[in-house]
């Protein structure tokens, strides 16, 4: 029996997947955008499948916050500061040296998306903003690659599968995963139009999160990126899947017709307007020279942000105080890349400086922990 | 009518319920249950262009009429992850 063979054989033994299965899975390039909780437990599940490219990206260093849930990271990775793309990509060539595994320390963003993308048959979700979300959802529509969200906060989650429409798909060179059009889903944008506005969702770091939670969710990503590469596109599952893990709630919705019901034509996969994409719909991240901060300008500007709410949010994080017009305050265990403590001015339209950094890249992941996109 | 709403993720944090049960006129739409829940509940209000709603666990858009003893979902987009 070759390495490869005994490696794989409990998972060949399934009929759905077999010899021809891992074949497939050996050939197939995952992009795991965010590895954080979910891009964890899905990096972990695919690697050891023996997915045969895989990519990750993630913004962030690895914190010992992270350690309760985040699979991949250990207390040597704290203590180094290691970017968690490469910690992970570390981690992941232990488990399995049979793979390419393919780490970038980036900001996911529209100018780099294609790039990174590259011939990817299958986007994961482990992303902890909307913002970035929609531009993941746009460039799976646009280029006609399956898309797997998922979302986790506290003790609820929530998973959608997108294998988008290819009325509105760019001309490219065909990708080696494909279905029929009654195979195709509604996009992210069908069922969820818009973002949460700036400050009004909660987060990890705000709301905190069950551990045993993201490892359910990101199983369930993992479970359909595997149905995919191995063909068995009608076994996916095409609800929206949403749970409460400590409420025991698991249910499943029919969204099937969100792409035809949907409150006015997605402008995603209906119309083909990717604004995610294109850089049109984007926040700015743009650092305030000389003053050793950054500004934040929201994507989805609001007017009515609760600044009283978000300083009971942060409570836990430092001394913030909020007025009627701003909420100011400085971030216990937050420190810039010289050390400096991290100040938040958060106004009530959503846009932010954030001082002590002028890495814009340090900035968004500050803003998307607390206060929430 | 009495249609019977359930509450999701942060939704329901930020209401303080995981149900609701509202009473409706005949005729009624998912839109006028959901302006309903808007004059009563803040947290819907501010949430509700980001909501998607099932009616018994099949989304619909708002201009869906709704039945005695239904049962609409309200599940907003998690961010964290």
């Amino acid at each position: 029996m070759s390495a490869d063979h005994a490696r794989y054989h409990r998972q060949t033994l399934l009929p759905a997947i077999g010899a021809e299965g891992q074949r497939q899975l050996g050939e197939a390039h995952v992009l795991i955008v965010g590895s954080g909780a979910l891009g964890c437990v899905i990096a972990d599940a695919l690697t050891r499948a023996g997915v045969g490219r895989i990519t990750i990206v993630d913004r962030d260093v690895v914190e010992i916050t992270n350690l309760q849930r985040q699979i991949l990271f250990d207390e040597s990775d704290v203590d180094a500061g290691t970017p968690k793309a490469i910690a992970a990509a570390t981690r992941l060539r232990a488990i399995n040296g049979a793979i390419e595994i393919i780490a970038h320390v980036d900001d996911f963003n529209h100018r780099n998306a294609e790039r990174l993308l590259g011939d990817a048959d299958v986007i994961v979700d482990g992303l902890d903003n909307f913002q970035t979300r929609y531009i993941l959802n746009d460039l799976a529509v646009e280029r006609g690659v399956a898309y797997i969200y998922g979302g986790a906060v506290a003790t609820g989650g929530v998973s959608l599968p997108v294998l988008p429409h290819a009325d509105v798909r760019m001309a490219a060179p065909p990708r080696r995963l494909t279905w029929t059009d009654a195979q195709s889903t509604p996009c992210l944008r069908c069922v969820f139009p818009e973002a949460p506005p700036p400050g009004t969702t909660p987060t990890c770091d705000t709301a905190g999160v069950l551990g045993p939670l993201v490892m359910t969710i990101g199983a369930h990503q993992a479970t359909q990126t595997l149905k995919l590469l191995t063909g068995n596109i009608d076994a996916l599952d095409r609800r929206l899947l949403s749970i409460d893990v400590w409420s025991n709630e698991w249910r499943r919705f029919d969204v099937s017709g969100a792409r035809r019901d949907a409150r006015a034509a997605c402008p995603c996969c209906v119309e083909g307007r990717f604004e995610h994409l294109d850089g049109s719909a984007a926040g700015a991240a743009i650092t305030l020279c000389g003053r050793n901060a950054v500004q934040m300008t929201g994507a989805a500007e609001t007017s009515a942000l609760d600044l009283d709410a978000a300083a009971a949010r942060l409570a836990s994080h430092g001394s913030f105080h909020a007025n009627d017009f701003l909420l100011r305050g400085v971030f216990r265990d937050e420190r810039g890349p010289d050390g400096d403590a991290i100040e938040l001015t958060l106004f009530s339209n959503g846009r932010a400086i954030i001082k002590g950094t002028t890495e814009p890249e340090l900035a968004r992941s500050i803003y998307a922990r607390y206060v929430g996109i | 009518m009495k249609v019977d709403v359930l509450l999701f993720a942060q939704l329901a944090d930020a209401v303080g319920a995981r149900s609701l049960s509202v009473d409706m006129a005949d005729g009624a739409t998912v839109d006028d249950v959901m302006t309903r829940l808007a004059e009563t509940h803040e947290p819907i209000r501010v949430m509700r262009e980001t909501i998607a709603v099932a009616l018994d666990e099949r989304y619909v858009g708002e201009g869906t009429r709704v039945r005695d003893g239904c049962t609409l979902a309200l599940i907003p987009p998690v961010s964290g992850g």
